[in-house]
């Protein structure tokens, strides 16, 4: 009988030792699927952009060519200023249109916000491209705000400054983004209790100073994100200054993506976008940081 | 509520209904454009038909490329709510401090411009000599939605009691029996809603497709080709039927986890 003990302690040695290798195949899996599918592949496109090409074969051999094109080819550096700047132009309108109607929604709509809010979400899942198609045709020179704008008898001549330049794509990535900044602005902002602004009130405070020192500080991480989404959203896009933006009116996002169609230079293109990565990752980090002390 | 406020109270009301009109405008001109005709920038009011919708019976590519979007929307819903579901529960029990670093990496490709995810899957596949076609498309749907759907999922998780799964375990049922007739009826909404949400995504994901595609077209690239040669009314008949089923589909989530929040969670 005492033989057993033995035999079953080493039994459940033996359970250990299983449970021990399933939970580190578990594991192993784990990593194997998060790091094969996301992090090799962004790590292959950062160690191409060390790469140089010779026609259209690629030599995996080291070098930094590319980003001295990048520092001394003027044009790379002059587009992706100016199409950061086009960005934050982008993501201002948005605060200013989307701010009010989060703030409208979350204060007054009463028994409609969701609704609203939901006629607001609805377009951000429909077609992208439909989208663009349609602001082309609504920009253009015989468009719809033309059209408009001359019934008025605001103009006498068609405007032909919103078609292809930077204008038409600063407006229609604004109506493409617009939903991204009203949504998180929305879900902080309702969260605020209708007892704390009439406290404020209580307190002696004028609705400017309640909005500015109690509903503002409360609403601002919404306001990040959106404004983050937006951002980095904007800075990225290839698809809206290829079929707005005419000539003048192409980003960094297009250069990089010509880099892998007709150029044919991958290795370039992925330096291009190795610049665009840090920025982004730079700005996902000081945003984060940003919610993170606004929340306490 | 002082006069001042029931002013700007009025401004953002008129604000937010130019907003509202703004964002449906697109679609309400193609939705215009696939029934009436128009001649040299005028408005045809007697060419209203419904032509263009039988005629979509004929255009094959149009089909075709409404065929693979399915199918990739449909794919990438199994894989991103299966493996969803595995790191938000994954995240949900472990303690150990990796998880975090996991959760960053998902995030990542849904954070980072989709550019970047796009063209790093496009290099990788390469290097690995994976030809491109729809499955390279699924994989980088997968990657992209997966973050929403692990949020969703990991979301809900955190909403049950931890005695739930232990008491199903002290009432002596095995890891599979706890997870399929416990902790799966109680998280059936939120992968429900999770993969609505992916499939609604997927269907009109272009920036990532546009460098995974091979030669096989889904719906949105097609409607990139199309554009360069101009819309037929077939192409906006297309996109007309797609925006009734995207707007379905928003409102079958809104009403899911509306209904949702009404029930009482264990």
């Amino acid at each position: 009988m005492w033989n057993l003990i033995p035999v079953l302690e080493q039994y459940l040695k033996m359970r250990q030792l299983v449970n021990y290798f399933r939970t580190s195949i578990w594991t192993l899996i784990r990593f194997v699927l998060v790091i094969s599918l996301i992090l090799i592949p962004l790590g292959s496109f950062l160690s191409y952009s060390f790469f140089t090409v010779d026609g259209t074969d690629i030599i995996h051999e080291f070098s930094l060519f590319n980003y001295q094109e990048f520092l001394t080819g003027e044009i790379y550096i002059k587009t992706f200023i100016r199409t950061i700047l086009l960005a934050l132009t982008v993501m201002f309108i948005c605060i200013l249109l989307g701010y009010p109607v989060a703030y409208f929604l979350a204060r007054y709509a009463g028994k409609y916000k969701y609704s609203i809010l939901l006629m607001l979400i609805i377009p951000l899942f429909m077609s992208y491209i439909i989208k663009i198609y349609m602001m082309r045709s609504i920009l253009g020179f015989s468009g719809l705000i033309n059209k408009v704008l001359k019934m008025l008898g605001v103009i006498e001549k068609p405007l032909e400054f919103f078609l292809w330049n930077q204008n038409a794509v600063i407006i229609t990535l604004v109506v493409i983004l617009l939903p991204l900044i009203i949504i998180p602005t929305f879900t902080s902002l309702e969260k605020i209790p209708k007892n704390i602004i009439e406290a404020s009130f209580d307190l002696g405070c004028k609705p400017f100073q309640a909005f500015r020192y109690v509903i503002f500080p409360i609403g601002l991480p919404g306001l990040i994100v959106g404004s983050i989404f937006v951002f980095i959203l904007a800075l990225g896009d290839f698809v809206t200054p290829q079929l707005v933006g005419g000539t003048s009116g192409f980003t960094y996002g297009k250069i990089i993506y010509s880099n892998f169609g007709m150029a044919f230079n991958w290795p370039f293109g992925a330096a291009l976008a190795s610049i665009l990565l840090i920025v982004s990752v730079i700005i996902i980090l000081f945003t984060n940081r940003l919610t993170e002390k606004s929340k306490t | 509520m002082t006069k001042l406020e029931n002013y700007t109270k009025y401004v953002m009301a008129i604000l937010t209904g130019l907003i509202v009109a703004a964002l449906y405008t697109p679609i309400f001109l193609t939705i215009f454009y696939s029934f009436y005709k128009t001649r040299k920038g005028k408005v045809d009011w007697t060419s209203f038909s419904y032509e263009p919708y039988t005629k979509l019976i004929f255009e094959k590519q149009i089909l075709e490329s409404l065929m693979n979007s399915i199918y990739v929307g449909v794919v990438t819903v199994i894989c991103s709510v299966v493996i969803g579901f595995y790191f938000a529960n994954y995240y949900h029990t472990s303690k150990s401090k990796m998880k975090e670093f996991l959760q960053f990496i998902i995030f990542l490709p849904f954070l980072l411009p989709p550019i970047i995810t796009g063209l790093s899957l496009l290099i990788f596949f390469r290097e690995i000599n994976l030809p491109r076609s729809l499955n390279t498309v699924v994989i980088g749907h997968t990657i992209f939605v997966l973050a929403i759907v692990f949020k969703i999922i990991l979301n809900k998780l955190e909403t049950l009691k931890p005695s739930l799964m232990e008491s199903a375990y002290d009432l002596g049922a095995s890891k599979f029996q706890a997870f399929w007739y416990v902790l799966l009826p109680n998280i059936k909404l939120s992968l429900i809603i999770a993969g609505l949400l992916a499939f609604t995504i997927s269907l009109d994901e272009t920036l990532i497709t546009l460098f995974l595609i091979g030669n096989d077209t889904t719906w949105p690239i097609k409607l990139w080709a199309k554009m360069r040669v101009g819309f037929s009314k077939q192409v906006n008949a297309s996109v007309t039927l797609i925006l009734i089923l995207t707007s379905f589909l928003v409102l079958l989530i809104a009403s899911i986890i509306s209904r949702s929040e009404k029930k009482i969670t264990y």
